[in-house]
């Protein structure tokens, strides 16, 4: 007798991307994740190194579908963007993109995604969690239509040296002109597509959004450009990776939005993660979390973001004590780690990662006033053989890897 | 006026209340009133018909303290000191004449033929109620905190001395206040007396003007609201009515320096960087000024004239939670004077049951069959209150709805006053949707509003907004809302949290006129703050 159960309700199923019937029949280990209720492949190999490598030295072909996506359109549209984000959006061009995060009325974070300007009275906020209620929310009194189009919405990411030359094979138009932060229509296999230049790995990369439909047809035709190049499909593990590398932080690892947060201290404001230049205290008119981000820029925020590089040297004294070499993780590691200054906690690493391209052991750190100054001498705790102990470590400028091709 | 301090946005009596208490203490004020005259509902109105309405209110009056402070007396206003009668008419076609007074014999003579016992215990209840209503003026008066953080100073010594203020009734009293204000009018009343004649009549004030029912519970709260408001059961008058109270009030403010300017209605509050720069006029006419004092309601005044844009999300969505659901309707009949009514005020409230279910018809869209009326007469002229007048009705429009509810009112009336029908010369209908006309909807965006306004009796009427003649009241029912904190926006350049717009403030539903007026003018610091002398408005208690 069939039985009733919660589990085969197809709500608590994680949908699949528009991108399954691909990468489902290449990712041989069954390393799935879950991303926004959908299946999400976390790698494709039992290792990261070949994608990561491809990320960094061809072209990586990354599934980034389950971003939530919303179009915002109508005479206030851009009014409403001005209102929700710190950023000064009527500054916006038709085919700019902006990254920003933002906040509730206190100033503390609730999610951060790009804003695409595709019309004059057309947007694009892609976000990592719905907010849909938020947006509506702040969209009383103006005559604006927000569209939820994550399920209609298929986006590939592209990222890598070679990214551009692949996109120049696929892609109708040469997509040369497309600056940094820019998007343009254009089309792949007959296929309308926009693509943006923007990414999740600070290399040269792009995004490519497109009708749900047409997936497949460009996902093959993407693989068949690339194929010389070396394109490689890639899961969000080696992306978690890359992104560390290039300082980018993500929601619910790295920062809390302020609408999850148990406690006040868990919240994060733009300033305190590194954002403070995606806030315009200059422009016009209201915008959610004014008040209390212009009483944080003149008083100065308690917290900073900032990059930790731990020291060859002493990580090697470590091991050595018990007669081992060091051992660094094969995946960024999602877990706080403490950061101490003498005896005394003032930070913690949200992520950290093994970065190949470096050479080094980074990581993403919180740290109090005023230990996140750049060249500051900190300790961070490593596990060694069961034993906590602190090695030493210097606090960095964020990005760790900005190469020249990013913006070029 | 050139460069006023302070704009007043709405010349009814809270309005001017409020402009005349800030003209007095040295601030150039200027009152702006969209339509022709000044009173607010007071005055009257003119509906969309053409057809003209005299003032809505049976009687106005304003708490001693005002009169006193603002010298109204010298400014043509008297209020009656007589206790007047509350007259219930009852199914038999007798009349319950009650005066809210402990010692008043023919009251007590009346009640003995319904109960002995019941007569017995009339001056304890009489008692009780003006102690209650005396806590309530102070809780009224004092000034709630600002939730979560409340700030020791600020916050805390108010409410403790409010809370000194309960425990000095005494244990026995201060137990039955609490209780009674979460009570149904039913419950109330049955505590205290058996007879369901007086019972009914007594609820009959419980849910005047708020769309609850004799067995809601908070209608307890209600009963003793509205008995502060009027002194007891029934509506004092003053001289001339509510036009010489609007009188009155328009010469204190002009006597004090401040200037009214009609046919001036203001169609946006400007505010910048949340501060308030002024008003533009609906002629386009930009006026500043550091501060405005709106008398619209708080979601009208938000929503409508500064705009959800210029106002922070949360703060947004509790305004637009706000109750709003008008179920009051007025007639104003002239009659050739052998209307046969009696003096007073006049309720047709027979039974708790008959209440109830005049109440139900609301939960349906509907119109009361049998209506809960209120009367009131001014010579030949007889006031109609009409609970209830549903203003979203189901199937149905206030449109083609008038004629029953005018059938409804005077057939229900002449039911028990059968001279009634014969002395009737013409009858004026208000509906609730020309009630919301004259409180004034927002013109200016209709459509940007999910659902329509409604002027809410249940707290308009608290507030002394629509129905109270009382200005001084502010709405216990919002405070928990988003009150927290319109109540701090008074004190420009205030530092206690971030008020959502500064140099904001409310005179009408959203704040409390002669409180606030004072703590602005002691901020001003001229003249010097010195204490109130807050007496109470209620009858010494003699039970």
């Amino acid at each position: 007798m069939p039985e009733l159960s919660t589990a085969h309700h197809p709500l608590y199923q994680l949908r699949r991307t528009p991108f399954h019937a691909r990468t489902s029949q290449l990712c041989l280990p069954h390393n799935w994740r879950r991303w926004g209720g959908c299946l999400a492949v976390g790698s494709y190999d039992l290792g990261l190194d070949r994608e990561y490598w491809a990320i960094r030295n061809h072209a990586a072909l990354i599934d980034i579908s389950p971003l939530i996506k919303y179009e915002i359109s109508g005479r206030d549209a851009a009014r409403l963007l001005h209102r929700l984000t710190p950023r000064d959006i009527h500054r916006m061009q038709v085919g700019q993109v902006y990254y920003t995060g933002w906040c509730d009325d206190d100033g503390k974070l609730l999610d951060d995604g790009t804003v695409t300007r595709i019309g004059e009275q057309s947007f694009r906020l892609t976000a990592a969690e719905p907010q849909y209620r938020w947006l509506a929310m702040n969209a009383v009194g103006m005559q604006v239509q927000v569209t939820e189009l994550t399920e209609q919405m298929a986006a590939l990411s592209l990222q890598g040296p070679k990214s551009r030359t692949i996109l120049n094979l696929a892609c109708e138009q040469p997509v040369d002109a497309l600056k940094y932060f820019r998007m343009a229509f254009n089309r792949i296999a007959g296929k309308a597509v926009s693509v943006s230049r923007t990414g999740y790995t600070g290399d040269l990369g792009y995004e490519i959004w497109m009708d749900a439909a047409d997936a497949l047809v460009i996902w093959d035709a993407l693989m068949t450009a690339g194929h010389d190049y070396g394109i490689t499909p890639t899961g969000i593990l080696a992306m978690d990776m890359a992104r560390v590398e290039a300082g980018l932080f993500m929601l619910d690892v790295d920062y809390t939005s302020a609408s999850h947060a148990w406690i006040p201290g868990q919240r994060s404001s733009p300033y305190e993660m590194g954002l403070g230049w995606t806030v315009n205290l200059d422009k016009q008119g209201y915008f959610v979390g004014r008040r209390a981000l212009e009483r944080e820029h003149r008083e100065g925020s308690s917290w900073q973001l900032a990059g930790l590089e731990i020291d060859w040297e002493g990580l090697e004294r470590q091991y050595a004590a018990v007669g081992m070499p060091p051992q660094v993780p094969g995946s960024a590691v999602r877990g706080s780690i403490p950061v101490y200054a003498g005896p005394r906690q003032v930070g913690y690493a949200s992520t950290s990662t093994w970065s190949p391209v470096l050479k080094k052991y980074i990581a993403l750190v919180h740290l109090q006033q005023p230990y996140f100054t750049p060249g500051t001498k900190v300790e961070i705790e490593v596990t060694v053989e069961h034993h906590r102990r602190k090695s030493p470590a210097t606090v960095v400028t964020l990005p760790f890897y900005d190469p020249e091709w990013k913006k070029k | 006026m050139t460069n006023p301090d302070i704009l007043i946005v709405g010349a009814g009596h809270n309005g001017l209340v409020a402009a005349a208490y800030l003209a007095k203490a040295g601030k150039k004020v200027l009152v702006l009133e969209q339509r022709a005259t000044a009173g607010g509902q007071l005055a009257g109105a003119t509906l969309a018909s053409g057809a003209t309405v005299p003032g809505l209110h049976p009687a106005g009056q304003l708490r001693p303290a005002i009169v006193k402070e603002l010298d109204l007396a010298r400014h043509g206003l008297t209020t009656s000191a007589a206790d007047a009668p509350y007259v219930s008419a009852l199914p038999d076609g007798g009349l319950l004449r009650l005066v809210s007074s402990a010692n008043d014999t023919a009251t007590i003579e009346a009640i003995r033929r319904l109960s002995p016992r019941d007569a017995g215990r009339w001056p304890e209840f009489v008692g009780f109620m003006n102690r209650a209503a005396a806590f309530l003026d102070a809780a009224y008066s004092t000034n709630m905190p600002r939730l979560p953080r409340i700030e020791l100073r600020a916050d805390g010594l108010p409410l403790a001395s409010l809370a000194l203020q309960l425990r000095r009734m005494g244990g026995k009293d201060m137990f039955r206040v609490m209780r009674s204000l979460s009570m149904s009018a039913v419950e109330l009343t049955e505590e205290w007396f058996e007879s369901e004649t007086l019972n009914a009549a007594i609820a009959g004030v419980a849910i005047h003007g708020v769309t609850l029912g004799s067995m809601s519970a908070g209608t307890g709260f209600t009963l003793i609201h509205n008995w502060l408001n009027r002194g007891g059961l029934a509506h004092r008058t003053s001289t001339g009515g509510p036009q010489g109270l609007t009188e009155a009030l328009v010469k204190a403010v002009l006597a004090n320096g401040g200037e009214i300017r009609t046919g001036a209605g203001v169609a946006q509050i400007l505010v910048e960087h949340q501060r308030v720069l002024g008003v533009r006029l609906e002629s386009g006419e930009e006026i500043k000024a550091s501060t405005v004092v709106s008398e619209a309601d708080p979601r009208r005044t938000l929503l409508g004239l500064v705009g959800a844009p210029e106002l922070p999300p949360e703060f947004v969505w509790q305004t637009q939670s706000i109750r709003m659901r008008g179920s009051v309707a007025k007639l104003i009949v002239r009659t050739d004077g052998r209307h046969g009514l009696p003096d007073g005020t006049v309720a047709i409230a027979p039974t708790l049951r008959y209440l109830e279910r005049a109440y139900d018809s609301t939960k349906y869209g509907e119109m009361s069959q049998d209506p809960y009326l209120e009367v009131t007469t001014l010579g030949a002229d007889v006031m109609v209150h009409f609970q209830f007048a549903t203003y979203a009705l189901r199937n149905a429009d206030w449109g083609s709805m008038r004629p029953e509810l005018e059938k409804r009112a005077l057939d229900t009336l002449a039911l028990h006053f059968p001279a009634f029908k014969g002395s009737i010369q013409s009858v004026q209908s208000i509906t609730p949707v020309d009630l919301e006309q004259i409180v004034g909807p927002d013109r200016r965006r209709p459509q940007s509003r999910p659902a329509d306004p409604r002027p809410d009796f249940l707290h308009a009427a608290v507030a002394g907004l629509v129905e109270s003649p009382h200005p001084d009241r502010r709405p216990v029912s919002l405070r928990f809302g988003p009150a927290w904190r319109w109540r701090h926006q008074w004190h420009p350049g205030s530092q206690r949290g971030a008020p959502v717009a500064e140099g904001l403030a409310f005179c009408g539903l959203g704040g409390a006129t002669r409180c606030e007026a004072k703590r602005h003018a002691a901020a001003a610091r001229w003249p010097p703050p010195r204490p109130t002398t807050d007496s109470s408005r209620a009858p010494p208690a003699s039970g």
